[in-house]
This record gives C-alpha cells, structure tokens and sequence, in this order.
C-alpha cells in the first residue's frame, strides 16, 4: 500500500510513512476500534452542527455547541482557579456539581461493591446464604431504583443520605447476583483441587472463587455501575440539593437549555472515562490475561 | 516394605443424581498399596473406579469399610493425598510457577523455599522457560505435566491419579506415560494411577486391580515385574511380561464387559 502511494510524490511519501508511524504507535486493530467507535458521534456531532446552520429546531430545543461550551464557562466564571474549584468554593457551581455527584458515586461504590461481592460469593458457595438472600434480591430488583425515591426522601430527607440509599440500592443487588452466578459457574474441580492440597474454606474463597467469578464480578461491575449513575442522575433530580441532576433538573426549570445539554454530555464522559481507565484495565489485567474469556478480534 | 495405603472391606452405595435409584458403587474392596509402589486400577466403565479415587481423596464420605493412609483413616481431603484429576485443574488465574508452588503456599512455607522447590519440580516435568506462562498459553500435555508436578512439589504420602492423560491426544499420552515412569523411577513415590486404558495400566504399573463391572469388586491382581528402566514404548511390542500382562488384564476386562452388555 505506502509503495503506491509513495509513487504520486514526495507529499504522498510524507503521508504514507506518517500513516504507517501513527498505525505501528497506536495498533492498526486499535486504531481501527477507534475509528469504528467515533462514526456514531460524529454522525450526530454532523447532525446537530446542521441543525444550528438551518435551524430545522430552534435554540430553546437544541441549543448551538457555542452556547453549551458558554454555559460551562458562565458556570465557573467566578471560580477562582483549579484550586477553587478542588476546595468546591461556593462560585465553581460546575465543579460543584461534578465532584459532589462524583463524590457519592465513589462512596457508593466503595461500599455496595465489597459487599454485594462478599455477600455474593457466600450465597454463590452456599446453599443456605442463597436461600435467605435471592428471595429478598428478587424482590429489590423486581422494582425501579427510582421508585424507592419517595420513600427514601421521607425517611432521610432531601439530601446525600437519600442519593447514597438509591444507589447502594441499585449497586449492592445487582453486583449481589452477578457475583453469586459467577461462583455457581466456577468448574468444581477447581475447588476440588484446593482442597485436596490441604486448603481451607479461605482458601477456595481466596484462590478459587474470587479469580473464577472475575468474569462476571466485572460484568456486574460494569451494570451496577452504569444503573448505580442512572439512578443517582433521578435521585438528585428528585431528592438531592446538588451534584448534576439536581443542576439539570434545575437548569430545565429555568429553561436554561444548554445547561441541560451540559449536564448530560458531562455525565456520558464521565461514565466512559470510568469504563476506560477502570473498569477495562481491570479486565484485561484479570480475566483477558487468564484466558477466561475471548474478545472478538 | 510398607503399606502406604490400605483400603479394608469398602463398599458404597448412592442415590443417583438425576433418576435418585440407589447405585451401589463399590463391594467390599480390599486393597493394600506398598510404598514406593505404582499400582494402575482398571476395569470397565462404571465399575466404581472414580468412586474410589474420590472415596480416598476424600471428597466422598463413606460408611462402610476402612481406609487409611499411613494407619490413619480417610476423613476428607488432606496433603498427604495429591490428586490429579481428569480435567485440567491447574488455576487458570496462576502461572505455571504459582500452580505448581500452590500446595506449599497453603502450607505456609516461606517463600523463597517454595521457589526453590518449584523450580525442582518445573525442570522435573520438563516446563523450564514456560514457569511465568498462564495455563491458556500451555498446550493439554504441558497443562497435565504441570498439574503433575503440583501434586508432587507438595510431597504428598501417595499421589491419586484419576485418568490423567484421557484428555490429550495420543502422540502426547505415550510421552506422558513414559514421563510418569521416568518420574517414578527419580522420586520413588507412592502411586495409585485410575485408567480405562489395558495398555497404560500394564505399561505403568507394579501391580494392576482389575476391577469387575458394577458393582465393583476388586476381580483380580495382575504382577507386572517389568524394571523401570526397561519401560519404554518402542521396546514394548518385544516384551514378553509386557505382552502377558496386558493379554490378561485385557482377557479380565473383556468378560466385565462382555457381562454388562449382556445384561
């Protein structure tokens, strides 16, 4: 291919070998996924730039990419530097927003994960744990995160106690049951093997269970994480006093459009950031280097 | 010489697993294994032969007869018993080293002892330059070598072999087999080796059990007084205990198989 091009001139030369030097850095099958991922976005990146050149909608329902960027600037214009924004001053109302709702997605996260995988590998390797708890997650799953929302603002008030319960809602059942079926599907022999080495229940929980659940710990990871940020999203709308669904639900209030906009890209970026330096590390650290599950090339 | 292993009046029955009709596994089995003695057990398929292994790794619970190792009664899994199972066991989360070194971590032994014991062990079933390797990175014979040499590093009393090498195809086998024998031949271990295969069982063992058909009964004992050393595939077809041998054993399975069809 660079021979052919390399033929229509020194310029061509130029490009080819830039093209090669860009492929051999990043990974032609990377680039490729790039590349692939990015049409969708840029389909509708193409589509609403047409839509602010012919105005088929007007403003007030899909606002230029000028005023969204503007909206964030008006935000923070009286935040006073990186270090105001880290000490969540009163005038970064952005950042406030951000880190307020980053901020309880990390707590919850830091509690509903440990223990839906530790109640999950319990209930995954015995029978009795299973039965007290997969009725009553049966019955916490049958129903909407959001529908405990009433509830939760009568019993702790507008506020971060009621955010933090919807979302250990959401978080703790779901990685629950994907850690309990991930242990279910670990090969018996496995836990055979530990045992007839001399190994203790700790052991297989350490050694066999955990690794051998990896796959669908992740998954649930991955669900519970991507519903935990929906629900905490209509938790604030509803029964928080910050972080970016009470400032999107605010913002439609006021018909300030382009803050809502805002609001949601920021959110997108967010969750993808997690998935990618997160969430998809830890896969390829564990499961992908263990060869317990194939990734289509 | 010792008995290692003594298995006293054994029998077993249990509900089958799908249709809940009793199965009765095993009848009043007696058998002694000597130390340092590598003895096959074979015999038509469901004769019990798993049952047992399981019975005396003790991952099955049994009511009737005694089974000891060292004068000590099966009661669960434990160390002195090393098990290589049928499948691929080795922990598809643990390198080559890890798995092989595993047995001594449950043990506590500090670290840079284990290291020195597994690399021993590595060289011994021949997987030196493979040890940071994940078992997905093995081929089935390199996985079966490691899963071997795990059992052994953690020096176990007698290591249970339950048809390790059905899995692999069978340029491999014949490798694996006279690796075994040159394995026992350097270690001198206590070996009960579970096969369906006539010729594995009268090419690797001391003494093979050949079992009857279900329920299994212990049909008869075959001696099989072939030197280590003179083990090798290539020599088999001119040996003549060999050829004995396995005519025999071959003679006793045919009739357990010949009776379960019949029936």
């Amino acid at each position: 291919m660079s021979d052919t091009i390399a033929k229509e001139g020194a310029a061509g030369g130029i490009l080819a070998s830039l093209s090669i030097a860009i492929q051999t850095r990043i990974g032609r099958q990377k680039l490729r996924k790039i590349i692939l991922g990015s049409i969708p976005f840029l389909v509708l990146f193409v589509l609403w730039q047409m839509n602010t050149a012919f105005e088929w909608l007007p403003a007030v329902f899909i606002p230029p990419l000028g005023d969204v960027l503007g909206a964030a600037i008006t935000l923070q214009e009286d935040c006073v530097g990186i270090g105001g924004a880290l000490a969540m001053d009163n005038t970064c109302l952005l950042t406030n927003h951000i880190f307020s709702s980053i901020g309880r997605v990390i707590l919850a996260a830091v509690i509903g994960l440990p223990l839906g995988i530790g109640a999950g590998i319990l209930a995954g390797m015995n029978r009795t744990v299973s039965r007290y708890l997969e009725p009553v997650g049966v019955f916490a799953n049958s129903i909407s995160g959001i529908a405990w929302i009433p509830l939760a603002i009568v019993w702790f008030g507008v506020g971060w106690m009621t955010t933090l319960f919807i979302m250990l809602n959401t978080i703790f059942w779901l990685m629950f049951f994907n850690a309990m079926l991930g242990v279910r599907g670990v090969a018996k022999v496995y836990e055979q093997s530990v045992l007839t080495m001399g190994g203790s229940r700790w052991d297989v929980i350490r050694h066999v269970y955990l690794p051998g659940a990896m796959p669908s710990i992740i998954t649930g990871m991955r669900i519970s994480l991507g519903f935990g940020w929906r629900a905490l999203i209509a938790a604030e709308m509803i029964g928080g006093d910050s972080g970016l669904g009470f400032m999107i639900f605010v913002s439609a209030e006021e018909f300030k459009i382009e803050e809502v906009f805002l609001g949601v890209i920021i959110i997108s970026l967010i969750y993808m950031a997690t998935d990618r330096y997160l969430l998809a590390p830890l896969e390829k650290w564990t499961v992908e280097r263990w060869g317990l599950i194939w990734k289509p090339t | 010489m010792t008995a290692k292993l003594v298995v006293e009046g054994l029998s077993h029955h249990y509900p089958d697993e799908y249709t809940g009709i009793d199965v009765h596994a095993l009848d009043d089995i007696s058998l002694e294994v000597e130390e340092g003695e590598l003895v096959s057990v074979v015999g038509p398929s469901g004769c019990g032969k798993s049952t047992l292994l399981n019975i005396l790794a003790g991952l099955l619970p049994y009511r009737v007869g005694t089974a000891t190792v060292d004068g000590i009664r099966i009661e669960g899994p434990g160390p002195d018993r090393g098990v290589v199972f049928q499948e691929h066991a080795i922990l598809p989360w643990r390198t080559v080293n890890k798995n092989i070194g595993h047995g001594l971590e449950i043990k506590r032994m500090p670290r840079d002892q284990i290291a020195k014991r597994v690399q021993e062990f590595v060289n011994l079933v021949g997987l030196a330059g493979f040890e940071d390797k994940y078992p997905h990175e093995l081929s089935g014979g390199m996985k079966q070598r490691c899963a071997v040499a795990r059992t052994l590093c953690a020096d176990p009393v007698i290591m249970l072999m339950d048809e390790p090498f059905a899995a692999v195809d069978a340029q491999t086998r014949i490798t694996l087999q006279e690796e075994l024998n040159r394995i026992a031949m350097a270690t001198k271990k206590t070996i009960l080796f579970i096969t369906h295969s006539v010729d594995e069982a009268a090419f690797l063992a001391d003494r093979c059990f050949v079992f009857s058909a279900r329920p299994g009964r212990l049909k008869a004992i075959v001696d099989i007084n072939i030197p280590r050393g003179d083990r090798i595939w290539s020599d088999m077809n001119a040996n003549a205990d060999f050829l004995a041998a396995r005519d025999e054993i071959l003679k006793l399975v045919r009739e357990e198989v010949s009776v379960a069809t019949e029936e």
